[in-house]
């Protein structure tokens, strides 16, 4: 973990836990798996995720995500596990009535029809049988699904198989969806229609729980992410949280001449790459000043323009969540991507 | 509950979606039909209805001797449901719903399964549930079908052919226990099929060895018993010989010049009885090593699940003993031997397997066993398979 991801981990102390009481809808102080075997999958998880929030859940292949959502929803158990979900300790089944979930690789019984999937699905998750007629209309219409609702699933796309799971997760009309990579297979239509629902859902109050490789439509959609490398959290928190201190102005000058001279009349007194503290990262004609605040690099452009130097473009930067990512999943000491986590006999 | 409702209404659809399921259908409704084309009047048994058909002439099997009514629930009881309810249909039965557990547990369906809220134990006991279903429903077709044609062509309301429903289901059961078992452990249809497979022909092979071994034993306790009847006539008979020739002036054996060969004087004058009287020794010591056998193979069978038996039950609530007399009797003619009289003092004891009394006690034998212990057992044994199941499938993460 890099220095400034561990800064911008640190989540926010926990409101005191109770059923009806509690802000986090998921809140995970300490969650362990370990396989048969020896692997461990998962090494202390601590997670918060605010009620009524879009959370993403992101980490590269074998960093544990999928363990940690099987967990929540009682597909795996595991070996340690102090936290709550809505409220309720981890595992407590009578929570799930409360919960919505699309697995990654789900699978409908190929006999049944689309709406016949809402209904059995619905009832299992405790939708009451009057409910279900209105309920699975409601919710194919949201998903786009209607005119296909009486066809067997056995005869549906992808694409279309998702949509239907998506509805599915959300027929009990769940205070939390959790959802395992909801646009894998989706055209670029459907994806778009997906980020509709889940802004909708937000909109209703539900969280949401989102676990996508899909880092561009995780930026769009999230307010909070979290970053697991290795079975642990290396990052978790807001865009603006977790980009805070790499967040800074980009300056791109035009000139045919050594633009060396011209930063040096522009930034005086720098040294060590920091300009009157501020963090400055040089690049022929292109200058990045690590500072949230404007009128702090006013005055270099004031110098710039004085000197009659052309300014070719000025805009603030943030880092998208594909550079955190990486930076996240980057050994700093060796340069290299770090291994999966679930690693044999792994420290803990 | 509406979750369960759910699950056996999801049941019913999957069901609905399998060829088998309704193959098997199809051919109850033929084999039922074929059944109701037998029949009994005055000259025999008769095949086909109306105009077309045929009677084979039989003095000793028509309606005269054996009422319709008994000759369709005897026919149930012995052919219908242990041929084809307890062997063909429960082999396609098994062959349908193999693939239950199995495709219950595989990737992307369990997920969603598991996710809900119900318990995991709940979970897979309705769905082990679900597939007696298919069993059930087939069945009572065939019961139903059975009923009708009783009470057509048997002219008798026969509620009682109903109890081949729980009683096929529960054999069902027995088997499915293992199945699902293996199909959970597996995780493959075809290796939860091939091992019940197994499994049944081990059942029927402990099955058939007890049976043999106990056939075993009571033929020795028969011929002990009639060996040491006729050693006690014969010593009897000696020593009224050895008195009446003494009281005469004559002495066949004079006192201690019994020749060694000879245990004692009644063998010197009854030739035979020193052989039989070795044979009821080595009877005895023959005795005790079949009831040691018989003893270990009823042990392992009482842990095991008594399909035969079961099935066996229905003969027992079908069948009335007048009948089963009646049918005895038909028996006894047809066979020609098969019964040894009380033997002369030359004849050699020798007790076969078809020896009436041999047969009567071997039928008392199974018959003393209560429907509590052959029912009770394998339920034991269910409850074993399916706790061990839901161990399983409670503790494994999917």
């Amino acid at each position: 973990m890099t220095a400034t991801a561990t800064a911008a981990a640190t989540a926010p102390a926990p409101p005191p836990v109770t059923r009806a009481g509690s802000d986090w809808a998921i809140d995970l102080t300490d969650v362990s798996k370990v396989y048969k075997g020896g692997v461990h999958a998962l090494r202390g998880i601590e997670m918060r995720v605010h009620r009524g929030e879009v959370f993403g859940l992101l980490g590269p292949n074998g960093a544990g995500k999928s363990t940690l959502v099987k967990i929540l929803m009682t597909v795996i158990r595991a070996t340690q596990a102090r936290g709550t979900v809505l409220g309720d300790p981890v595992g407590k089944k009578s929570t799930l009535a409360r919960v919505g979930y699309l697995p990654e690789h789900h699978r409908f019984p190929d006999y049944l029809t689309g709406r016949q999937v809402l209904h059995f699905y619905g009832s299992l998750a405790g939708t009451p049988r009057r409910e279900l007629r209105r309920k699975s209309d409601e919710l194919l219409e949201l998903v786009n699904m209607t005119e296909w609702a009486s066809k067997k699933v056995k005869g549906y796309s992808k694409g279309m198989r998702q949509r239907v799971g998506i509805a599915q997760a959300l027929m009990n009309d769940p205070d939390l969806v959790v959802l395992d990579e909801p646009t894998d297979g989706v055209d670029p239509v459907g994806r778009r229609e997906i980020r509709e629902i889940l802004v909708h859902l937000k909109e209703k109050g539900t969280t949401v729980f989102l676990n996508s490789h899909l880092l561009s439509e995780l930026e769009m959609v999230c307010d909070r992410v979290a970053i697991l490398v290795q079975g642990k959290v290396a990052s978790q928190g807001t865009l603006e949280e977790l980009t805070l201190t790499r967040r800074g102005y980009h300056i791109a000058i035009d000139t045919d001449d050594d633009p060396a001279p011209i930063w040096a009349d522009a930034l005086p007194g720098m040294t060590d790459g920091a300009w009157r503290g501020i963090n400055v990262v040089l690049n022929n004609d292109t200058a990045q000043l690590l500072t949230t605040d404007p009128a702090a690099v006013m005055p270099v452009i004031d110098r710039l323009r004085a000197k009659g130097v052309t300014i070719h473009s000025f805009r603030p930067q943030r880092p998208s969540l594909e550079d955190l990512f990486m930076e996240a999943i980057i050994d700093p000491t060796t340069g290299k991507e770090l291994g999966p986590g679930a690693a044999k006999g792994g420290r803990r | 509950m509406s979750a369960t409702i759910a699950l056996f209404h999801d049941a019913y659809r999957e069901l609905n979606s399998r060829k088998l399921f309704w193959i098997t259908l199809i051919l109850s409704v033929i084999i039922v039909a074929v059944f109701g084309l037998f029949g009994l009047n005055e000259q025999g048994v008769s095949f086909g209805l109306g105009k077309f058909s045929w009677t084979i002439d039989s003095e000793w099997f028509n309606s005269t001797i054996i009422p319709p009514k008994s000759f369709y629930l005897f026919a149930f009881a012995n052919f219908a449901v242990p041929i084809w309810l307890s062997w063909v249909a429960m082999i396609l039965a098994l062959i349908s719903t193999a693939s239950i557990i199995p495709e219950f547990v595989s990737g992307g369906s369990i997920e969603l399964l598991l996710s809900k809220p119900i318990g995991r134990v709940r979970l897979f006991l309705t769905k082990f549930s679900t597939a007696l279903l298919f069993a059930g429903l087939q069945v009572a077709a065939f019961s139903i079908a059975c009923f009708i044609i009783i009470a057509l062509r048997g002219e008798a309301i026969e509620w009682r052919v109903f109890l081949a429903i729980p009683i096929v289901l529960l054999v069902f059961a027995y088997l499915y226990s293992f199945c699902a078992l293996m199909g959970l452990l597996t995780r493959s249809t075809i290796a939860s099929v091939l091992l019940t497979a197994v499994f049944w022909i081990a059942l029927f092979g402990v099955n058939t060895t007890e049976n043999v071994f106990q056939m075993l034993r009571i033929q020795r306790e028969v011929k002990i018993e009639r060996l040491e009847a006729a050693i006690d006539r014969q010593e009897k008979r000696a020593e009224e010989y050895l008195a009446r020739e003494r009281a005469n002036g004559n002495d066949p054996v004079p006192a201690g010049q019994v020749p060694e060969v000879y245990r004692d004087e009644f063998e010197a004058v009854s030739p035979t009885l020193g052989p039989r009287r070795r044979d009821l020794e080595e009877t005895r010591q023959s005795l005790a090593t079949w009831q040691r056998w018989h003893r270990i193979l009823f042990m392992a069978k009482s842990v095991l699940p008594k399909t035969a038996e079961t099935t066996g039950l229905l003969d027992r609530y079908l069948i009335s003993d007048k009948m089963r007399e009646t049918l005895q009797k038909l028996g006894q003619n047809n066979r020609r031997g098969g019964d040894q009289s009380v033997p002369d003092e030359d004849d050699e004891i020798r007790i076969r397997g078809d020896d009436r009394e041999v047969q009567i006690r071997l039928e008392e034998a199974v018959r003393g066993r209560t429907e509590t212990w052959v029912i009770g057992t394998s339920l034991g044994f269910v409850g074993v398979m399916l706790g061990l199941s839901c161990l399983i499938f409670g503790r494994r993460d999917f």
